[in-house]
């Protein structure tokens, strides 16, 4: 305690870096995203060791589109996030997405193209009812969506009480193309990143990180707390409805249970990649990096070829060992900002 | 003016636990009656006390995903360890509560010392103890419970079921820490600020760390004596733990952003969710239909308790200081 009022009173002391203040602040910011990297770097330069053929653009699609269905999700996940919030039925949303998509499509376009709009728009509409709800009713985003996940759940094991429901070829055959060598997963990734980059300073983004990372003074800036609500939660579930449609064309089929499995991963992606849990810090490149990093990790234990019993353990000290060198990093960083 | 709301809160979630009760019992006759009532008390007994650690972490602003695999460990090393036998239990209880708080310190330090998020670090621990109790066993625990748990967890003494007293034992410790202790006191203030609490010369770091040891404590004893009740320890039974144990905090009246709820709240919350599961099958619903059922009631219990809570304190608010902005939503 007492160092650190001296070191308030002193000027800044010049480190290592010649960089003034703000920089090393952005710096220190950052820090987790940068460990994130390194790790990503990291891992992939051991899988590429362990196996023959990573260096490929195959295994770039491969592991893309293994990635893809967490990173839609995650990226929803991560605007929730931004705005200090929490989505957990984004499970829900998946699993009723996949299992509409594989009982009602039909083997006709029209009849495809008029259900994947209604199920976008299912997402976008629960999502905006949890930030209602979140925002009239003033409840706990954590309870909300528990509750919309449930109810989400439920409708989906109506609809399909086991998995199985079957997904037109086409569909299958769109999710799985190559164009200019690269996969239908590597353009969403493009897309993604475009999407990003506009996102972020549109006013609905920027209103939402200002949000999240100080809702008092947003609101007294004039921001309508339930209109931000309203419109993160629904582009969250926008995204969990993309995710829901990705995953049937990679499995081909609808499961009124598999949503679960992407919940807390989601939030697992953001928060290896920097994006703080009280709302206001981080981007989409740290969720695409931590998504990957996940992917990444479940592939290495499957080319480490340890015992099926042991895949959890190494996958849970990796995810460790890699948050804990972050949340590490961040603090030297923000102890040598001072 | 704290305390009003959150008593408030804590009511609610009671009231909400009566007229459920009454509410079962139009749809089964019989719910009521004694033996039923037992049931209902062993069963909610289990969430209670699973709760009970996880109503610290949450006070203290943190949260414990890691107890259904210390739960599960528990019970499954309980039982590898005693073999069906009482003797062993001199050893085997005492050694898995220490592995159990241990485990929980284990989180609190993760989180604490080296600021690794809850949801993170108590989420690897979780997957990385599901790991290992996999490796151990090798997939196929087979072991029966001890007599003296089974006693623990569906004997008698008179008409009160055994378990029921070792809850509101607990329930009692466990009030007196939050209400009459320093560490009570503190664990609010960490929950509602850690950087003021720090300021304010609170022990941030040494009680963050208590509240998931303790989490890991009541996990790992309610791992045991659930042993007890299902006569056999399986993988995967700590799984319902997990939602369960953070819903009856929340409907509690417990914020998930920590600093304030109460146990009193949660042993409202641990019944509410136990007469729910028991009026679901009632009703003879699919399981799909039960998950509705129960995602709504839920989102009407939070609502009701929330929503008039908070206006009532915004209005006591604007009372007192006429001046001030009104709190706003959030």
């Amino acid at each position: 305690m007492a160092m650190e009022a001296r070191s308030l009173d002193k000027p800044p002391q010049l480190g290592a870096f010649a960089l003034n203040p703000e920089w090393r602040t952005r710096l220190a910011d950052r820090a987790p995203f940068f460990v994130a990297c390194l790790m990503l770097i990291l891992l992939v330069a051991v899988y590429g060791t362990l196996r023959d053929g990573v260096f490929t653009l195959d295994e770039l699609n491969v592991d893309t589109a293994a990635a893809m269905t967490l990173l839609l999700a995650a990226t929803g996940q991560t605007i929730v996030l931004l705005r200090g919030g929490i989505d957990l039925s984004i499970g829900g949303m998946i699993s009723l997405g996949t299992v509409l998509a594989a009982t009602q499509f039909g083997e006709t376009l029209v009849s495809a193209a008029a259900w994947t709009v209604f199920i976008l728009a299912i997402g976008l509409g629960v999502g905006a009812v949890n930030g209602f709800l979140i925002s009239v009713l003033r409840l706990q985003p954590f309870l909300v969506t528990l509750a919309t996940w449930s109810i989400l759940s439920g409708a989906a094991l109506l609809i399909l009480p086991i998995d199985g429901g079957s997904l037109p070829s086409g569909w299958m055959r769109f999710g799985n193309a190559t164009f200019l060598g690269l996969s239908t997963s590597v353009w969403i990734l493009f897309l993604l990143f475009l999407f990003w980059s506009w996102f972020r300073h549109t006013r609905l983004g920027l209103t939402i990180r200002a949000t999240g990372s100080n809702e008092r003074s947003a609101y007294l800036s004039g921001v309508s707390l339930t209109s931000v609500n309203v419109m993160s939660y629904g582009l969250s579930g926008l995204f969990a409805a993309l995710a829901a449609l990705y995953l049937t064309t990679q499995t081909g089929a609808g499961s009124p249970t598999i949503g679960k499995d992407y919940i807390l991963p989601s939030v697992a992606a953001a928060v290896i990649g920097g994006i703080s849990l009280f709302g206001g810090r981080g981007g989409l490149s740290g969720t695409i990096i931590g998504a990957l990093i996940l992917t990444i990790i479940g592939n290495l234990v499957f080319v480490l070829s340890v015992s099926s019993y042991w895949q959890p353990i190494v996958s849970g000290l990796i995810l460790l060992t890699a948050v804990l060198a972050s949340s590490l990093a961040e603090r030297s960083a923000r102890r040598s900002v001072g | 003016m704290a305390a009003l709301p959150r008593h408030r809160a804590i009511l609610l979630a009671y009231l909400g636990m009566i007229v459920l009760l009454l509410l079962t019992s139009l749809v089964s006759p019989g719910f009521l009656s004694l033996s039923h009532l037992r049931t209902l008390s062993v069963l909610a007994a289990f969430i209670g006390i699973v709760a009970l650690g996880q109503t610290f972490v949450i006070i203290g602003g943190g949260i414990d995903l890691s107890v259904p695999w210390v739960l599960n460990c528990a019970a499954i090393l309980m039982t590898l360890m005693a073999k069906g036998q009482n003797g062993p239990l001199y050893y085997a209880i005492p050694l898995i509560l220490v592995a159990g708080a241990f485990i929980g310190a284990l989180n609190g330090a993760g989180i604490a010392l080296f600021g690794v998020p809850a949801i993170i670090m108590t989420l690897a621990v979780n997957v990385i103890l599901q790991g290992a109790i996999l490796v151990y066993t090798g997939g196929t625990p087979q072991a029966t419970a001890p007599g003296l748990i089974q006693y623990l967890a569906v004997g008698r003494i008179g008409p009160i079921p055994v378990i029921a007293i070792v809850w509101g034992v607990l329930a009692l410790a466990a009030s007196f820490l939050l209400s009459k202790t320093v560490f009570g006191r503190q664990l609010y203030a960490v929950g509602t600020s850690p950087t003021v609490a720090e300021f304010s010369g609170v022990p941030v770091v040494r009680t963050t760390l208590l509240a998931y040891t303790l989490s890991g404590f009541t996990a790992a004893l309610a791992g045991m004596l659930l042993t007890g009740y299902t006569a056999q320890a399986y993988l995967g039974m700590g799984d319902p733990y997990l939602f369960t144990s953070i819903a009856a905090v929340a409907i509690g009246g417990a914020s998930i952003l920590g600093g304030s709820g109460h146990y009193v709240g949660t042993i409202a919350g641990a019944f509410v969710l136990t007469i729910l599961a028991g009026l679901l099958p009632a009703l003879d619903l699919s399981n799909g239909a039960l998950l509705i059922v129960y995602g709504a009631v839920i989102l009407t219990t939070v609502s009701l308790a929330s929503e008039a809570f908070s206006d009532l304190a915004a209005t006591i608010h604007a009372m007192l200081r006429p001046n001030s902005i009104r709190s706003e939503p959030s």
